[in-house]
């Protein structure tokens, strides 16, 4: 599958005009410099709740996965199924994102990703990852 | 009601239990299914609906129980009444927070009811589930990113612990089949024929780990339990059922490098606090009823309670434990897999039947200590309950 179409909120404003940038906005804490996920209000590791925005650097690692089965189409055709992941980003903080790829069956946990960003008409840049060249670091 | 014997005749018990017509059920709100469930309950208990002083009720993802409740019943003169809300720990949670309060003095008869109806005629009840949660944007985001539920949220907890201690599909297997095997003894269940590991196995994959067979039903229909004094459950009809432990846990996993998230659950916090309040380790337990909204649930909630070592559930399920023919009495009504799907009135349900003697073929001989867990969201809630037929000795 690919993305979904969603709209902005005010939470996720600063989140998505940074995807429409082809950045993927992280939080960093201010006073203990952590990094944490992008809708943390609260630093994880401080208490703090002065967290900046800031870019990752956008590769990391396979956490875990899952395939997901869709629903065979009525022209009896495959089911669509779609890799979806957590991504351990190379800063800390995890991501729920699918990995577009040609053989979804193959994702396995450690593979190496990067992030890349689709973008449905009518709808915000969506964070999606693509396997690194080196994907399988072990 | 006099308190003239002292602290312990205030000491909670369940004395009611309700259960509504369950499954595919259509036509009825759930606000209907909740008053015709405290109706049960009191009718169980041997209490006329104006003897409830105390009203506590959980919403499923359909919604549509509220306030109006009382109204609905007809209840006058409250002393308590609120709703509970922590997912799948809320039974667990309502009974503890009536415990309390029946405990304190502050009422002393308090109805916990569930109730949902995700279930259409027409249509999947994944839709409901989808429309039915109030999603801000960063849920969306999960949403548009392909996170359709829980069934690929739990699949990737599972998976983790899979990678991690080698756990298999097969021994998942085991839990399905021996929980099917329950159910067959049920007469409240849904699903009671009986499968294989093969049959698991071949069963169509849903989000890979879970097949089909690793997922619970969904079902329409209410529970209540009615929770009051020891001392006042004396005269009524049941047999008491005893709450000597509870205990609750929200790990607020950090979603990052290093968590526990898919390895350790709340119920390693909040099983050895019950079980601490009421005296007893695992050893102890004769019947447990884990809440199954997956396979894979109950296999790490085995370990976190410490029935067996972090990393051997698979092992210890597929060990031949399991099942009417087992040493390990588990989920024996069948659970949210194979009976009914009441969230955490599932196996607090199944507990009170198992602690009054009241399981007819699938009642298991030695029932003096019951443990109960409900878990809620994505392992971010837990709540353990320690029941028994006996009062503290």
């Amino acid at each position: 599958m690919t993305v979904g179409i969603m709209q902005r909120d005010p939470a996720t404003t600063e989140f998505f005009d940074g995807t429409a940038r082809g950045e993927l906005l992280i939080r960093r804490c201010a006073d203990c410099g952590h990094h944490s996920a992008p809708r943390c209000e609260t630093c994880p590791a401080c208490g703090s709740a002065a967290l900046d925005r800031v870019p990752a650097k956008g590769t990391g690692t396979i956490a875990s996965w899952t395939l997901v089965h869709g629903r065979p189409p009525r022209d009896g055709g495959p089911a669509p199924v779609t890799a979806v992941v957590v991504v351990e980003l190379d800063e800390g903080p995890w991501l729920h994102s699918q990995v577009i790829t040609d053989a979804p069956q193959e994702v396995r946990t450690g593979f190496r990703v990067a992030v890349d960003f689709e973008r449905p008409e009518g709808g915000e840049a969506i964070p999606v990852f693509r396997l690194a060249p080196d994907a399988v670091s072990a | 009601m006099n308190d003239t014997s002292g602290a312990g005749s205030r000491r909670p018990v369940i004395a009611g239990l309700g259960l509504t017509e369950m499954g595919k059920v259509y036509g009825r709100s759930p606000a209907e299914f909740a008053a015709d469930a405290v109706r049960r309950a009191a009718q169980d208990a041997g209490l006329r609906l104006s003897d409830i002083d105390g009203l506590l009720f959980s919403n499923g993802v359909g919604g549509g129980v509220g306030l109006t409740l009382q109204r609905e019943l007809g209840l006058r003169d409250l002393r308590m009444l609120s709703e509970v809300q922590a997912y799948g720990s809320t039974a667990g949670a309502m009974v503890q927070y009536a415990s309390m309060a029946v405990q304190s003095g502050m009422v002393d008869t308090v109805a916990c009811v569930f109730a949902d109806a995700p279930l259409r005629e027409k249509g999947s009840a994944g839709a409901v589930y989808s429309s039915g949660l109030k999603f801000t944007g960063w849920q969306l985001l999960d949403f548009a990113s392909g996170l359709s539920g829980a069934n690929p949220m739990y699949a990737l907890a599972a998976r983790r612990h899979m990678d991690t201690y080698g756990t298999t599909s097969e021994q998942f297997a085991h839990i399905a089949v021996a929980q099917r095997a329950w159910a067959a003894k049920n007469p409240l269940a849904q699903m009671r024929e009986p499968i294989t590991v093969e049959d698991h196995q071949n069963s169509r994959m849903i989000s890979d780990p879970f097949r089909l067979l690793d997922c619970c039903l969904v079902s329409n229909g209410g529970a209540a339990v009615i929770v009051t004094s020891a001392d006042r459950a004396a005269d009524l009809r049941q047999p008491a059922v005893h709450v000597l432990g509870w205990g609750q846990a929200h790990p607020g996993y950090e979603m990052g490098r290093g968590t526990d998230f898919g390895l350790v659950s709340g119920a390693a916090t909040a099983g050895p606090a019950a079980m601490k309040m009421a005296g007893v380790g695992p050893a102890d337990i004769d019947i447990a009823e884990i809440y199954d909204c997956y396979t894979y649930t109950v296999l790490i909630t085995l370990e976190d309670y410490g029935f067996c070592a972090k990393g051997e559930g698979g092992a210890f399920v597929s060990s031949g434990v399991l099942g009417p023919e087992g040493s390990f009495p588990l989920n024996t009504g069948g659970g949210e897999l194979s009976s009914y799907y009441m969230w955490g009135m599932t196996p607090l349900s199944e507990a009170v039947i198992q602690a009054r003697g009241q399981g007819g073929e699938r009642q298991v001989a030695k029932n003096d200590l019951v443990l109960v867990s409900g878990n809620g969201g994505v392992l971010d809630h837990h709540s353990t309950l320690v029941l028994s037929p006996h009062p503290h000795s």
